[in-house]
């Protein structure tokens, strides 16, 4: 029963996915690689937070989300967080319950597209399930886009009454 | 040979304990066992140097920082002159030396525990206890495992693997053992677990049996003969309650206190709720969500049940204790199970089957209107019932939050009759939708803000009598009262608040008598036990958590990663605690 659901639902997904894909954003002429969709994603993912020993990164990949900026991916990156029971931890809105706000502009493992890209592909050690065996890359960074396109609180270090 | 001074020091306190004690403080052994002091779940004790006219002279005497932050529900074991704390996660087990100054600790166990529950566990990272018996301290640890640890030396008897952390389960229950039987369940209702309670054997950890909470009568250990419910009967209610095979994540989880009556041989718990929260998903009763069970500790089979709240449209988990108490109803002397469940109706059934004697509201409540003793279902509003079609019902009371939590076990008190419960005032917004479950991930599928109940406050601390189902005093709270109960042959009532205050009072009266501020929100139980000193004392955790660490938003300080708003109901929660695990002990 659980299997048969998670089909649908990614097939639903998918279906969105489609009817989407002729509007691509275009590549950025950054010379970073892409993850295209057949692209598996690298097995380490760099990001700003990483402290390198003796100056020089570990192997790894650049991440940039192919959808960045784009309103309808946001959108559809918005159902998939309640399809896919993102709510259930973080909360509506991504507010945070169980799991942290994924809202307040700040990130427990980093918040350039490669981490929050890699959080949700491979998961994170304090609960956080690995989706990369269920969801498409593509799928993914709709994901990653919809949490990129909440709008960060102003002033959330202090809290005064 | 010690210096005389002291001897004839200890005398004299020993004697003047025995001569002001009464018959009940000579029967009371002085310790604490098991989470609920006694099989019958009371949280009374005998001890009675404390009393209305000295508790104010009560002062804190030693405190131990436990070192981790989240909610520290559940209570210490005192048992052979040392004191046992088991934290939330990562679930270290201190044993402190009750017979030296300053209560050193003789060993301290830390688990090899696995960190992935840390933000599934719903709600919060906590743990609610241990219990001894034959020389072991048994207790879950919160990624699926039961420890039995050597309370004299703190070596590791036996580790097992009782829950699925993959399939949404955690374990933060406190076991109960019976016999060579310890009693283990799962949290999970927010994900869907096919639930279950599990027996192992005392010496090994070895499974004995598995009795599930909803499914075929082989499933749930339901055999004919043996199950004699007072109002369901018939085979499969089990699977033929829940829509096509619905009762495969059925949720249905077991999280809160077990009670034994050894007369009957038969041990009571209470289920949670069924899955997902849109009740339109799992169409019929869904038993034996929010229900009791009676099972026998020995082979786990089910001799009767009773559901508290069929087809649950609102997250009215039924987990909270079970206390069995003997009382006159209506005249007649009944041994009865008293329990008060979330959906704000307080229960008093017999225990031997299932019959509803007395079933009033004991907090503001509008789902229902009554319960119908000769069904024992209640009597619905329907303009309450939620579901994803009927989109955003407005003002549910009680919140899913519960008329009374079911973290926070009450007490009785045979010298009063009295039951003494932490209440909340909490009504909701209910908004289903509709989902699907995927393995590992949440099963909830509702949106359900909070708003003060009638009065405005948030809590409130009564003393409830179960024979004839009325509230006898109340005092009122600020806010939700989440802590447990100790009440004590003394006529003292110990509870404590989300502010920080440990309270005694009057049991009588109810009048305020002390307080005593500890430092985080209290979200454990009050305990009390004879020193080796032959003097009473009073431990109690801080560490506020639970549910609030998650809706209150702003009370955690330690991750910098996750700032959240405070919670519009409960906005300036935050101003008077934070998180902070501590152990508080008291005496004269």
């Amino acid at each position: 029963m659980d299997f048969r659901a998670v089909r649908t639902i990614i097939a639903g997904a998918l279906v969105a996915l489609a009817a989407c894909s002729d509007r691509r954003p275009e590549t950025a002429g950054d010379g970073v690689a892409r993850q295209s969709s057949s692209t598996p994603a690298p097995l380490a993912v760099r990001y700003s937070q990483h402290i390198a020993a003796g100056g020089a990164p570990a192997p790894g990949d650049s991440l940039r989300n192919p959808y960045d900026g784009d309103q309808k991916s946001a959108t559809e990156g918005e159902k998939l967080f309640s399809s896919m029971n993102c709510d259930g931890c973080h909360g509506g809105g991504a507010v945070g319950f169980v799991g942290p706000s994924l809202s307040d502009g700040r990130w427990r493992y980093g918040g350039s597209d490669g981490a929050i890209f890699q959080s949700i592909h491979s998961g994170r050690p304090k609960g956080m399930p690995a989706f990369g065996g269920l969801l498409s890359p593509e799928i993914i960074w709709k994901l990653v886009t919809y949490l990129q396109s909440l709008p960060v609180p102003k002033s959330v270090p202090t809290q005064a009454w | 040979m010690k210096p005389l001074p002291a001897v004839v020091a200890l005398l004299a306190l020993l004697q003047g304990r025995v001569s002001s004690a009464t018959a009940q403080s000579a029967q009371d052994d002085g310790r604490w066992t098991m989470p609920g002091k006694n099989y019958a779940a009371t949280r009374y004790s005998g001890l009675n140097q404390l009393t209305p006219q000295n508790v104010q002279r009560l002062k804190p005497v030693w405190s131990f920082s436990t070192g981790v932050l989240r909610g520290h529900e559940g209570q210490p074991l005192v048992v052979n002159n040392t004191m046992y704390v088991v934290t939330p996660y990562p679930n270290v087990l201190y044993a402190f030396d009750l017979t030296k100054p300053d209560y050193p600790l003789t060993w301290t166990y830390r688990p090899n525990v696995a960190p992935n529950p840390l933000d599934i566990a719903c709600c919060d990272a906590i743990n609610r206890g241990a219990f001894y018996a034959d020389g072991k301290i048994v207790y879950n640890l919160l990624d699926g495992h039961t420890v039995a640890i050597d309370a004299a030396s703190g070596r590791e008897i036996w580790n097992v693997k009782v829950a699925d952390l993959a399939d949404g389960e955690t374990t933060p229950m406190a076991p109960l053992v019976v016999r060579d039987r310890v009693i283990v369940g799962p949290s999970g209702g927010e994900f869907g677990i096919y639930g279950w309670a599990k027996g192992l054997d005392l010496a090994t950890g070895k499974l004995v049996w598995t009795a599930r909470n909803a499914g075929s009568d082989s499933a749930t250990l339901t055999r004919p003969g043996v199950f004699k419910s007072f109002y369901d009967k018939g085979p499969n209610l089990g699977l033929t309650t829940w829509e096509k095979d619905t009762w495969k994540t059925a949720g249905a989880p077991v999280w809160g206190w077990l009670s034994y009556d050894a007369a009957l041989d038969l041990v009571y718990f209470g289920v949670g709720n069924p899955g997902p929260w849109n009740p339109e998903q799992r169409a019929g009763d869904n038993k034996w969500s929010n229900s009791v069970l009676a099972r026998r500790p020995g082979d786990g089979a089910l001799v009767w049940a009773y559901q508290f709240t069929p087809h649950d449209n609102w997250d009215y988990d039924s987990n909270a204790e079970m206390i069995l108490a003997d009382l006159t109803v209506n005249s007649r002397p009944r041994k009865v199970l008293v329990h008060f469940d979330k959906n704000g109706f307080a229960y008093t059934l017999d225990r031997t089957n299932g019959e509803v004697l007395v079933a009033e509201p004991f907090v503001s409540l509008n789902w229902a209107t009554r319960i119908d003793r000769a069904t024992g279902r209640p009597v619905l509003d329907s303009s309450k019932f939620t579901g994803a079609s009927r989109g955003n019902v407005k003002y549910i009371c009680p919140s899913l939050e519960g008329g009374k939590s079911p973290v926070s076990a009450a007490a009785f008190s045979p010298r009063t009759n009295l039951f003494y419960v932490s209440t909340v005032n909490l009504c909701m917004d209910y908004h289903a939708e509709v989902k699907a479950r995927i393995r590992g991930t949440p099963f909830i599928g509702a949106s359900t803000p909070y708003v003060a109940g009638p009065g405005g406050h948030m809590g409130e601390f009564i003393a409830w009598d179960a024979a004839s189902g009325k509230k006898i005093w109340g005092i009122k709270e600020r806010y939700p009262v989440w802590s447990g109960v100790v009440v004590t042959a003394g006529d003292i009532a110990f509870y404590g608040t989300l502010d920080g205050w440990l309270k005694a009072v009057n049991a009588r009266t109810g009048e305020p008598l002390w307080k005593f501020k500890v430092g985080s929100g209290v979200v454990g139980a009050p305990i009390t036990y004879r020193g080796p000193d032959g003097r009473q004392y009073v431990a109690v955790y801080a560490g506020i958590g639970g549910d609030w660490s998650l809706i209150s938003g702003d009370l955690n300080a330690d991750d910098p990663s996750d700032v959240r708003d405070p919670a519009d109901f409960i906005s300036d929660l935050a101003r008077y605690t934070t998180q902070g695990g501590m152990v508080w002990i008291f005496a004269l």
